[in-house]
């Protein structure tokens, strides 16, 4: 019954990771440094667009790029996923029943308007935070009750339920805190000129096309920032974004294709940086009977045929030149809290085509796949699409615009969905509300008591070895239940051009803090 | 002349009035709820339902109509759902990358389109003929977003002489501007000089057989001269492709800014298509069909004036 | 798209009976295939239909991927080359080639169907019924063609009928004006009168006269419609609001191109050169059959 074979693919894939992730830690400021200039502006080209710089309501991976250069957190995350402090002082200290939470805060900070920076600057971000109607924080700031001004450098949390993912939601945008002087001028519209404490300070923008920072001289760290400015624009195309990093137009590509590194690295002047990011990419099967007919939808037998007629490392050399790291499971190799040893099915197209035989199904066993058009994307479905239908699926395809997809995914109204998450540093946010009954990210509809009971076990456990021995279970279980197929995690790749000192971890976000141009 | 005129304002007003009702409508049957696109990976029913309570989405639509035509007509066009930016303020911004481009592209194009139709109009039955008319059957032919790949392919990735994209402010850098704005609207412009060229030599040939043409040149009129007169009198006709000419260029100008990433109106309607951004999508396609109707208006009235014979059956009245 | 429509009196010629019309047609005939140009449209035109029909049956599957085989050249196993997928660009040429046939083909077929019954009977009966419907026609009209066709793919959803139908809506002003303009200019001439005072149906009237007389209007019209269509099918395929993959379109095929221009441009060129080529043949064809159809323009 059980056709999964023990091969420690996913072995190979930590041991690559591992290596990108030593070969490029903290980006370009190593080995022979070339000459610097003091100031300039830095342009650097965006994949997508910011939308509002609102760090209550803001919801796009563009504008935490843009966060790191103008708008600090509590805390920030490393290489490592391991929380450090940025605006706090130290690391959150927790109460012994893990519902207080005190948080000590940096001294002698100014925000960019001048406005000093302390406890009740805090409270009053994170009150927003918690209450503004259209914040999109709210469900990650749930389990606090009540933020209290201790003293002028710290703050302390009330929280109605222990809940170990606090840290890691502190350092994104829950933790940022903005300046309140600006917020009682602009109120709601705070994002069109948003004012916080960080290393450049906004000036204006182009909706939808650039935005452009110049240097705080209220920074508390404003020795370490060479740069005089940052122009970000946005630019969707990756080709358009290469051409123009090749022709020197610009200083930073962020996301450049994986086919385009062969050739850009070659390039004189030209330095690549990779980042071997938290995200995943999965198929989802919707395993919900009253929304999907399908014989998947009641089968995990045949949820694992499909799963096995996949061969994730071609689709990883086909679409990706290899560039991602292939794997089974949500959490990635960076967490404290992954698995020691994970093994993933193999690609085993006899053992499916077994099974599906078996099945008593008439074949080729018809199967939509429905997907957020992208060219990447779709690139991936036609290679998935020719392995399934090698072993007796009948794969049809179904492009969706992004927005769409998302509806027709929280409704059920789909087969298979092939989609991603960014991931979160905390593995928390990597399943809970994906894979918990009910949650508003689950495609699959998996709806499984003991799932739910472990997930929910693992986040108010505050002790390292027992929460990643939970979630060793958590991911045992999704396994035997098969409502996602992991395929990867994304790596993405940083195109530099005349600049130095750009930072590139795991997160993806390029921060430009110590970055300096180059003659 | 004034009858006439007034005529056509009246239906251009009720045809821009009926156009907003169908761009508002159209936009709501967009598929996908615009405040899904500004929840992100979030799907918490009250932040859903907060963020349309902000933009008005919880209301009947014809509420929402109205009050949006009403703010309209005092020259507010609502905010951007992405960013609160007031719409106009963004149209200002935009509209005039989008003009410049359809400027320099109408340049080019009246500029070869005039000089291949002259010139092979004049030199007819010669080789110079052969290839400015093998030139606008060809023109006409390529589309103009394979254009633009074969310019980034050529100028941008193998010679490295132009930009692939980059616009930049004139104000800011003239140069640069001109630099990032060249491709582009040589695109645009070929098509259009195609059809000119094409239009140019048809109108022009039929102006030199005109009968008060031979009169001329047997009264020993010089050859240009009789050819300025001529160009002089099929200059309606270059009125009139212009004017029809120029839906097709707005369209052009949609696939040539998303392909050179020009922050123009063609760009903006397409990102506010995929953002469900509804007030930038009806500011934009509005402000566009106007242009489109003035226009069209324009050349009516234009036409009218030339060609005085024309005035009843010009317009689709 | 193409030149200024020439709504005035493209059917003067040809008067009542069938059989005088004959004789007409077989001119009409004569006139267009002693035109080189307009020949050689008709051979593209006929050639990119043999391929649409024949060449999927003949040549490989357009959508086997083969690894081993990533973006090659054009080589004799592949005369195109191959695509990012190891697909046989040849093939896809040829399966798009079907698509735009389709495309091209059924969406003016939808807009000459409905334009045309809609553009004959409001030019015929005028009045109120006009006064309103044009209006309606002067609101689509006042969207440039490509927007029009944008906003409807993008709200119907991309596949080949939504495409086809977000055409054929578009072009549905354009063939309505032109059909309009006929019934209006053939209704005032003596033999319509004649038929009219015989008591001839309205119906028997716009089927039997108008029509048949403005029927080179209509030919002239497709010929500059379906290249249009072609264009735009290949345009809304290229923003993603086109077709499904992996069904092969040159649209869908020009915009993974893109992705690999610098390395691959081969597969920018040959779906390019395919619409070219296409378009062309249609455009001299339509130039080749408005000369034949309207001898006193001779140039």
């Amino acid at each position: 019954m059980k056709t999964r074979s023990k091969v420690a693919l996913a072995t190979t894939a930590i041991v690559a990771l591992l290596l990108t992730a030593c070969s490029t830690p903290g980006g370009a400021g190593q080995g022979a440094e070339p000459e610097t200039t003091a100031g300039g502006v830095a342009v650097v080209s965006l994949a997508g667009e910011p939308g509002t710089l609102d760090p209550s309501t803001a919801n796009t991976f563009t504008a935490r790029i843009i966060f790191t250069s103008v708008c600090e957190k509590l805390y920030d995350a490393d290489d490592n996923l391991e929380l450090v402090p940025q605006l706090a002082a130290e690391l959150p200290e927790v109460s012994e029943d893990g519902l207080t939470v005190d948080i000590a805060l940096r001294e002698g900070v100014t925000f960019n308007d001048g406005t000093p920076f302390d406890a009740t600057a805090v409270k009053i971000s994170l009150d927003r935070h918690r209450t503004l109607p259209t914040s999109a924080r709210k469900l990650e700031l749930a389990a606090i009750s009540d933020v209290a001004v201790v003293d002028d450098s710290t703050v302390r949390l009330t929280l109605s339920r222990p809940f170990s993912p606090l840290g890691a939601q502190l350092a994104d945008r829950a933790g940022a805190i903005m300046s309140p002087t600006a917020l009682e001028e602009l109120g709601d519209d705070f994002g069109s000129s948003p004012v916080c404490v960080g290393p450049f300070a906004f000036e204006d923008q182009v909706s939808g096309s650039e935005m452009n920072f110049v240097k705080s001289d209220f920074y508390y760290d404003k020795d370490k920032v060479k740069l005089d400015g940052v122009t970000y624009q946005f630019v969707t195309d990756a080709n358009i974004r290469v051409a123009n990093l090749r022709s020197g137009d610009i200083n930073v590509a962020e996301r450049v294709n994986a086919s385009d590194l062969p050739q850009l690295k070659t390039e004189a002047g030209i330095e690549i940086l990779e980042s071997a990011t938290i995200a995943y990419q999965s198929v989802s099967i919707n395993v919900d009977p009253a929304t999907s007919s399908n014989p998947l939808a009641t089968s995990v037998d045949l949820r694992r045929a499909f799963e096995l007629s996949l061969d994730r490392e071609a689709v990883n050399d086909v679409v990706f030149n290899g560039t991602n790291v292939v794997d089974c499971i949500p959490l990635p190799g960076q967490s404290a809290f992954r698995p020691d040893d994970v093994t993933c099915s193999e690609f085993d197209p006899e053992a499916a085509r077994k099974i599906l035989e078996d099945s008593g199904e008439t074949l080729p066993l018809a199967v939509e796949l429905m997907y957020p058009s992208s060219p990447t994307a779709q690139k991936t479905v036609e290679v998935i699409q020719q392995m399934a239908n090698d072993v007796g699926f009948d794969v049809t395809l179904k492009p969706v615009e992004f927005i769409s997809a998302l509806e027709a995914g929280r409704a059920g109204d789909f087969e298979m969905f092939l989609i991603g998450w960014s991931g979160r540093i905390d593995p928390d946010g990597d399943v809970n509300d994906l894979v918990t009954s009910g949650g508003s990210n689950n495609f699959s509809r998996v709806s499984d008591p003991q799932l739910d009971s472990l997930v929910a076990e693992a986040a108010s456990v505050t002790d390292t070895d027992a929460r990643k021995d939970l979630y060793e279970q958590v991911l045992t279980r999704i396994d035997e239940l098969k409502p996602n197929i992991y395929l990867y995690h994304d790596s993405w790749f940083l195109g530099l051009s005349g600049i130095t000192g750009v930072e590139y971890s795991s997160d993806a976000i390029p921060r430009f803090k110590t970055a300096s141009l180059t003659e | 002349m004034t009858r006439f005129i007034l005529q056509r304002v009246i239906t251009s007003v009720i045809t821009l009035f009926l156009a907003s009702i169908v761009v508002f409508i159209g936009a709501r049957m967009l598929p996908g709820d615009p405040a899904q696109v500004l929840a992100g990976e979030s799907a918490d029913p009250a932040l859903l339902e907060a963020i349309r309570e902000q933009f008005g989405l919880n209301q009947p639509i014809w509420v929402q109509y109205f009050t949006y035509i009403g703010q309209a007509l005092t020259g507010n066009l609502g905010v951007s759902t992405r960013d609160n930016i007031p719409v106009a303020e963004i149209l200002l911004q935009r509209l005039p990358i989008t003009l410049e481009l359809a400027g320099l592209a109408i340049l080019i194009g009246l500029v070869i389109g005039i000089t291949a139709g002259v010139v092979s109009a004049v030199k007819r039955g010669t080789f110079v003929d052969y290839v400015a008319t093998g030139f606008g059957l060809v023109g006409l032919s390529v589309p103009s977003f394979w254009l633009g790949l074969l310019a980034i392919l050529l100028f941008a990735i193998t010679w490295q002489v132009l930009p692939a994209s980059g616009f930049v402010g004139f104000a800011e850098d003239p140069i640069g501007n001109l630099r990032g704005m060249i491709l582009p609207a040589t695109v645009l412009g070929i098509g259009l000089s195609a059809v000119l060229m094409r239009q140019t030599r048809a109108a022009l040939l039929g102006q030199l057989s005109a009968d008060y043409v031979r009169t001329a040149r047997s009264k020993g009129v010089t050859r240009g001269r009789e050819v300025s007169h001529a160009l002089r009198n099929s200059l309606t006709t270059v009125v009139t492709v212009l004017g029809l000419q120029l839906g097709a260029l707005i369209g052009g100008a949609i696939v040539t800014e998303q392909i050179f990433v020009i922050p123009g109106f063609g760009k903006l309607i397409i990102d506010a298509v995929a953002a469900r951004n509804y007030p930038i999508l009806q500011g934009a396609v509005l402000v566009a069909v106007t242009g489109y109707v003035l226009v069209n208006l324009l050349v009516d009235v234009a036409y009218a004036y030339l060609n005085p014979r024309m005035r009843l059956s010009g317009g689709s009245e | 798209m193409t030149s200024v429509p020439k709504t005035t009196n493209l059917s003067t010629f040809g008067a009542t009976g069938s059989r005088k019309s004959q004789a007409q047609w077989r001119r009409v005939m004569r006139r267009f295939l002693k035109r080189p140009l307009a020949v050689i449209g008709l051979v593209l035109v006929v050639a990119f239909i043999l391929v649409a029909v024949f060449g999927p049956l003949l040549l490989p599957d357009p959508n086997k991927q083969d690894f081993a085989t990533l973006l090659q050249p054009p080589s004799l196993a592949h005369l195109l080359g191959t695509d990012d997928l190891g697909r046989d660009v040849l093939s896809r040429i040829a399966s798009g080639a079907r698509v735009s046939l389709l495309a091209g083909v059924l969406s003016t077929t939808i807009a000459m169907v409905i334009g045309i019954t809609l553009g004959l009977i409001t030019g015929f009966y005028r009045g109120w019924f006009d006064v309103v419907f044009m209006r309606i026609i002067d609101v689509m009209l006042a969207f440039p063609f490509l927007i029009f066709a944008v906003g409807l793919a993008a709200i119907l959803g991309a596949s080949l009928t939504n495409v086809i139908i977000a055409l054929g809506v578009s072009q549905i002003p354009e063939v309505v004006r032109i059909a309009r303009g006929e019934a209006m200019a053939i209704r005032e001439q003596e033999f319509v009168s004649g038929a009219v005072a015989d008591g001839a149906r309205d119906f028997t009237i716009m089927a039997r006269y108008i029509a048949p007389n403005a029927a080179s209007a209509f030919i002239v019209q497709a010929t500059v419609a379906i290249p249009g269509a072609i264009i735009g099918e290949a345009t809304l395929s290229f923003l993603g609001l086109g077709v499904q993959p992996p069904m092969a379109s040159w649209g869908i095929m020009l915009t993974s191109a893109q992705q690999f221009l610098a390395q691959a441009p081969y597969l920018a060129l040959f779906p390019g050169i395919a619409i070219a080529l296409t378009t062309l043949g249609f455009n001299l064809l339509g130039d080749g059959l408005r000369d034949a159809l309207d001898p006193k323009e001779k140039r």
